[in-house]
């Protein structure tokens, strides 16, 4: 009895060992870190503060602040896109899936998904750019609209990381929907159809109740993702103009690689961490009593 | 007169010798089979030095290799490497004003230590020969830490066809800047023009940099004891970023903006130059290393249409032309030190330095800014030696917390720019974070 409790710990040892150097331990680091003020520069003289590096971070200095404000502010109206967007491609290719070539139209369609946001962010760099983007080229020509700084003025700027970031992504949540979509049941739109509903009926009582699992998931995915949205930011507006487009991500970056204050930077990180621990929990809450609720029903 | 003047000046403090032919074969080892790397800044001088490197790798069997990163990425990449003692690159181009945090974080050779060791020829090395306002900023903590190569100095570039045109002097003061800038922007007479003025706004180290390199000429100051002839520039760092003249020079940028083409609120070096290239702004003040590629017809549309002066001032200041520029310095992890000081002494010697200006890279030293064919080839080269005269060296800061005092900085004035923020309140906002960065550092009290 005993030699198996020794053999059952010896094989999930390995596996704690991996976990323990490859996330505990970089974890705690960062924590332990964030309570000093530290520089790459001089790690050698780096000395205990406790928690000032938070107290700056979030009560003494607006710029953390407004990158947490701006990162939800981004992921909510993102997704909030995403979401209508996807359903009403995903209904699209719902009703053409028998359509010849249907299929070869879904996959062009998922293309933005597979570029990196890099790409994405340096391809929307030159469409929006007022003397050479081919944006403001349209608007002039067609409209006679002047050229203007899509990605050099506050709000603008916002608006246009939000556009980019649902362009990239609104076929992911499409999938996922269209996937939703699939498994409804013929007979219930068989039975809407036969009990005369019209298609906002179909759409609200049989099709948005049976896919809101799928929509929880892809809320939790991409919420995630936002959390952690870097690149299209770096390419394009590198945070500003003045803080207006800074998200935590790239103030982490930013202070860790630019100024190297790794303490401040690590207390950064570890309130990403929290506010992802956080969302994730309440999203995945959420997820379970959806699911529970639709296996009751 | 005055180019007679500069020239007395720099013969007396020059000594003649180091003109004299140095015998290479002789001064420098055999580093045959080694590659020796060198990191540098993406300026347009990159290509000058490949040009110009293949002598080095004749005389002692090395072959170099030169690679070139953008602004902030070399900084990041740089201590990075330097906070894991890699070696990979022998000879680091080092922003001047990043001296004291190289020193600070061990990363570079002292070149002082290195030729004290080997009894260098001090002819090769020349010191006097170079410009004070920028040689000072390869010297931290009373040493020579790296050799100063690629000096450059801001002027102010315009439009000679359009300033002929409308019968204008060049612009000496903010009033004639901004005049020139209102009577050029919009104009139906030149379709082409974007805007009047273009300067560096992106947020960030350009913005940052560019409050630097203009105060001193609105007649302000950074911080209380920086001031040009200033003899202890670090003594009092209590910052002065929203005293009047801070505020009204950023007031004045605010008002410039009008001005100037769509989008320059992401202007950073390149776009402005690009913007001159391009001739779609009548003016802009510009570092001297992009000078020459205005003259490029391969990639300009303003060659020979283009002249200098020098840089603009508010009314009652005194003009006072920004100084930076790259220092080579030797990678205190390098693998073998010994060919990377060879390699520094060889490229910035007096001799190598006129080829390579020759080969289109900016001149920084007194005998190249008075050489008869660097004069004929770069012919804004008088004014740049003036502007190189009157600079102050201590223009940005240059202490470990440089790149990011100038960052923060440089958000503030980007956030006042695009009118997130008044002028006051973002200076206000800077000399706050500013001065909390220096209490956190020591810095001040």
């Amino acid at each position: 009895m005993q030699s198996e409790k020794i053999q059952k710990i010896l094989f999930i040892l390995p596996t704690c060992l991996f976990l323990l150097v490859i996330s505990i331990f970089p974890f705690l680091y960062s924590v332990y870190l964030s309570l000093f003020q530290a520089k790459l520069t001089k790690m050698h003289k780096k000395f205990f503060i406790g928690w000032e590096n938070y107290q700056v971070l979030l009560f003494e200095d607006d710029t953390f602040p407004t990158a947490i404000k701006n990162t939800f502010m981004i992921a909510f109206s993102s997704i909030t896109i995403e979401i209508i967007l996807g359903f009403i491609m995903a209904k699209i290719f719902f009703e053409i899936r028998h359509i010849k070539f249907s299929n070869a139209l879904r996959t062009v369609t998922i293309m933005p998904i597979m570029l990196t946001p890099l790409c994405v962010g340096l391809v929307f760099l030159y469409i929006l750019n007022p003397t050479l983007g081919i944006f403001s080229y349209i608007l002039d020509t067609v409209f006679g609209i002047e050229p203007f700084a899509y990605l050099g003025e506050p709000i603008p700027a916002k608006i246009s990381i939000i556009v980019i970031n649902s362009w990239q992504w609104t076929p992911f949540m499409m999938i996922l929907l269209l996937a939703g979509l699939m498994t409804v049941p013929n007979e219930q739109y068989e039975a809407a159809k036969i009990d005369g509903a019209n298609w906002f009926h179909v759409m609200t009582k049989i099709e948005i109740p049976s896919i809101l699992s799928f929509v929880l998931l892809g809320v939790v995915l991409r919420l995630i993702e936002c959390i952690r949205l870097f690149d299209i930011i770096y390419i394009t507006t590198k945070g500003g103009p003045g803080i207006a487009t800074e998200v935590m991500a790239f103030f982490t970056y930013r202070t860790e690689f630019r100024s190297f204050q790794i303490g401040t930077g690590s207390a950064s990180a570890v309130i990403i961490l929290i506010i992802s621990l956080i969302v994730t929990t309440i999203a995945v809450t959420l997820l379970r009593r959806v699911e529970r609720n639709e296996g009751l029903n | 007169m005055l180019r007679k003047i500069l020239l007395t000046f720099s013969l007396l403090i020059f000594p003649l010798n180091s003109l004299l032919a140095v015998n290479w074969e002789d001064e420098l080892g055999d580093h045959s089979g080694y590659n020796l790397k060198v990191q540098s800044i993406m300026d347009p001088y990159i290509d000058a030095v490949k040009e110009i490197s293949p002598q080095f790798e004749a005389v002692t069997g090395a072959s170099v290799t030169v690679e070139g990163f953008g602004y902030d990425g070399l900084h990041e990449k740089q201590i990075v490497a330097c906070s894991q003692n890699d070696g990979s690159y022998d000879v680091l181009f080092v922003d001047g004003i990043w001296i004291g945090e190289f020193v600070e974080a061990d990363c570079i050779e002292p070149v002082e230590d290195i030729w004290t060791a080997e009894g260098t020829d001090q002819s090769i090395v020349a010191w006097d020969d170079y410009i004070s306002s920028f040689a000072g900023q390869a010297i931290w903590d009373d040493k020579k830490q790296c050799l100063p190569f690629g000096g450059y100095w801001h002027m102010l570039h315009y439009r000679t066809d359009l300033f002929e045109a409308e019968g204008l002097e060049p612009p000496k003061t903010f009033d004639d800047v901004l005049a020139a800038a209102k009577l050029f922007k919009d104009n139906p007479k030149y379709p082409d023009l974007e805007g009047g003025y273009a300067m560096n706004m992106a947020r960030g180290s350009a913005a940052g940099q560019q409050f630097y390199e203009w105060i001193y000429s609105a007649g302000g100051k950074p911080w209380e004891s920086n001031f040009p002839g200033s003899p202890d520039a670090y003594a009092d760092q209590r910052g002065l970023y929203n005293s009047p003249e801070s505020v009204a020079f950023i007031e004045w940028m605010q008002e410039m903006i009008n001005y100037m083409p769509p989008g320059v609120e992401q202007y950073a070096w390149d776009e402005r130059a690009k913007a001159f290239t391009q001739g779609k702004v009548a003016m802009i003040n510009n570092w001297s290393v992009r000078t020459p590629l205005f003259n490029d017809p391969e990639i300009s549309k303003v060659k020979g249409k283009f002249g200098v002066a020098l840089f603009p001032h508010a009314a009652g200041a005194e003009s006072v032309p920004p100084v930076g520029g790259w220092i080579a310095c030797v990678n205190k992890h390098s693998k073998n030190k010994e060919a990377a000081w060879d390699y520094l002494k060889w490229f910035a010697s007096p001799e190598v330095h006129r080829e390579w200006v020759l080969a289109g890279a900016p001149p920084s030293r007194h005998s190249a800014m008075n050489d008869p064919q660097i004069n004929a080839e770069q012919p804004w080269t008088p004014v740049l030696y003036e502007s190189s005269l009157r600079a102050w060296q201590e223009l940005r800061p240059r202490h470990a917390l440089t790149f990011e005092l100038i960052e923060t900085l440089g958000i503030e004035v980007n956030k006042a720019l695009t009118g997130e923020s008044s002028a006051q309140e973002a200076m206000d906002t800077a000399n706050k974070k500013i001065d909390r960065l220096l209490k956190s550092e020591g810095y001040i009290d």
